[in-house]
């Protein structure tokens, strides 16, 4: 572009007064402490908990399950729990969209505006709100708690909760909308003359849907598959509230670091471990979407 | 998918799932006219679980933090993120590449390790310059970070919208800078400085996890006291208030939205920009 008033001077000037305040608040107040998360996972665990010098590699030992006693399989539980759950999730969410995304976008179109509400009211109440009443629905000697019982899945007089099984609820029930939107947005704008052409070709209504329907909604899919799998895999909320001990996940691991018994190099060495988990499926996610041209898709 | 047996499972599955999304905020409401504690029942109904709540005085003061906490971050928040999307705007190319890392870091980042590492830097700060005290201040700063990267977002798309000589008149025309901010950037930028602003103050009270890190004493937000009251007591009828009124006022919120945007389709033709 060719300016014909202003030396770069001023330009320079300009840009400083514009972005400048926005770039110095995030990079002091969020690249800094993510920096500073990083060097503390590699310093020592002091006496109490505070991180002291020399520089080692402990915090990532112990990540792996070694300590003072020998080596334990905990944290790695954790972490693949984490994994698990995220992909329990994302999975479950996926195949309640589809039916909810046709669903909304069948209905005459005074509806639809309506059946959105009904999706978007949820989830803009509070998280805290929103999980905190699945422990009264999967308390013991509730309809759903009795319904597990009678399924052998928990013993009897026990409630749902806390429970892993409690914690996928949660998350199912938590990141829901955040599916159903994306897919709804591809599902609206389907273009219906490629499935009459499958129709046309004498498909049945599997390849109809897998042909012609299915490739469409890629782009929408693709997009709530991030915006469910990141935030259910760095949960804490739902875990804390539904989970207890044994359904523990990784945000509660690394948040116990840093109140009751700190060890503060070890929940950064957590801290970097998730972080590096994150980047992956967002990297692994950018080439995807590229190889699938969802041009929509490309958040990053 | 459109005939047949297909169909109406689907549609079986949609409706259920709606009802699964509305089934827990209908319980929340029904147990909040519960008279007996820890019921699995129903067995009556009262509103002195209401009254509790307001007369106790907690959860107002914590209503009155939380509104606070997000007017001020989102009028700061608009101001650097609304600043940040004008220069990177103008200034294409190279920024741009910073523009994608500033945006996406703090939206891609789970919030755990955000609030977390917020919470030492602070930590560290104030042990090396005796600054921030932890509470309101802190939770502020915290909250003003996530905000300015999706105001940025809006306020940018707003701008790739706009014709780009105008923009360009805009400068031209030897306006000082503060003449050109009220008589330009404002006007041209209102309906996406307004969405921004209505984001930002809603991120930020519907926040707890960063909140909940980086608060101290005497900085205990709606989200922060109902996550306290669950803590100490676990379930109750009064926290079921609480919510309830949470709910109610995110319904009131909706409805008012539909009513506006309803009428403003009605009366008004589409904008021509």
């Amino acid at each position: 572009m060719i300016r014909l008033n202003g030396s770069s001077y001023t330009q320079a000037l300009r840009l400083t007064a514009t972005i400048g305040p926005g770039v110095a608040w995030i990079t002091v107040f969020l690249f800094l402490p993510s920096v500073l998360m990083g060097l503390l996972a590699f310093l020592t665990n002091g006496a109490y908990g505070q991180p002291v010098m020399p520089l080692t590699t402990d915090a990532f030992k112990q990540v792996a399950g070694f300590n003072f006693l020998g080596w334990s399989p905990g944290n790695l539980q954790v972490i693949g729990r984490s994994l698990l759950q995220a992909g329990y999730t994302t999975i479950a969410t996926i195949l309640l969209a589809y039916p909810v995304a046709f669903f909304i976008a069948g209905v005459r179109e005074r509806y639809r505006a309506f059946l959105l509400l009904l999706v978007i009211i949820p989830s803009w109440t509070n998280q805290v709100v929103r999980t905190y009443a699945w422990m009264q629905l999967l308390a013991p000697d509730t309809p759903l708690s009795d319904l597990a019982v009678h399924l052998g899945l928990i013993p009897q007089h026990l409630g749902l909760y806390p429970s892993n099984y409690a914690v996928s609820m949660g998350l199912i029930y938590n990141y829901l909308p955040y599916m159903v939107l994306p897919i709804y947005a591809s599902v609206e704008k389907l273009d219906w003359r490629l499935v009459d052409a499958t129709r046309d070709l004498y498909a049945n209504s599997w390849r109809v849907f897998w042909h012609g329907v299915f490739p469409q909604t890629i782009p929408g899919l693709l997009a709530g598959i991030i915006l469910v799998a990141i935030p259910a895999f760095g949960a804490y909320i739902v875990p804390q509230l539904l989970g207890g001990d044994k359904a523990m996940m990784l945000g509660n691991l690394i948040a116990s670091q840093f109140s009751s018994l700190p060890n503060w190099p070890f929940g950064a060495a957590l801290t970097l471990v998730m972080l590096a988990f994150t980047f992956i499926g967002l990297a692994v996610f950018r080439r995807l979407s590229r190889k699938l041209n969802a041009g929509e898709a490309n958040l990053l | 998918m459109r005939s047949g047996i297909a169909k109406k499972i689907s549609n079986a599955v949609a409706l259920a799932t709606l009802g699964f999304l509305w089934m827990p905020l209908v319980v929340v409401v029904a147990f909040s006219f519960e008279p007996e504690m820890a019921a699995v029942h129903l067995t009556g109904f009262t509103l002195d679980w209401y009254g509790k709540v307001l007369e106790g005085g907690g959860m107002l003061n914590a209503l009155f933090k939380s509104l606070e906490l997000g007017l001020t971050s989102a009028l700061i928040g608009t101001l650097f993120g609304a600043f940040l999307a004008v220069g990177l705007h103008k200034y294409r190319g190279r920024g741009f590449a910073v523009l994608a890392l500033i945006v996406y870091l703090p939206i891609v980042m789970p919030d755990v390790i955000y609030g977390i590492s917020q919470m030492v830097f602070f930590n560290y700060l104030k042990q090396f310059i005796g600054w921030p005290n932890a509470g309101l201040l802190t939770m502020g700063i915290a909250h003003i970070s996530f905000q300015i990267p999706y105001v940025a977002l809006i306020v940018y798309a707003r701008l790739v919208g706009l014709d780009r000589d105008l923009v360009n008149a805009a400068a031209d025309l030897y306006a000082s800078p503060l003449k050109s901010i009220y008589a330009f950037w404002i006007p041209v930028l209102r309906p996406a400085l307004i969405a921004s602003f209505l984001l930002a103050f809603t991120l930020s009270l519907d926040d707890f996890v960063i909140s909940f890190f980086t608060s101290g004493p005497g900085s205990v937000t709606l989200p922060i006291y109902i996550w306290g009251s669950i803590a100490k007591h676990g379930v109750t009828p009064e926290t079921n208030a609480i919510a309830s009124l949470l709910i109610g006022a995110v319904l009131l919120v909706a409805l008012i939205q539909t009513y506006l945007s309803a009428r403003r389709v009605g009366h008004l033709a589409p904008t021509s920009n």
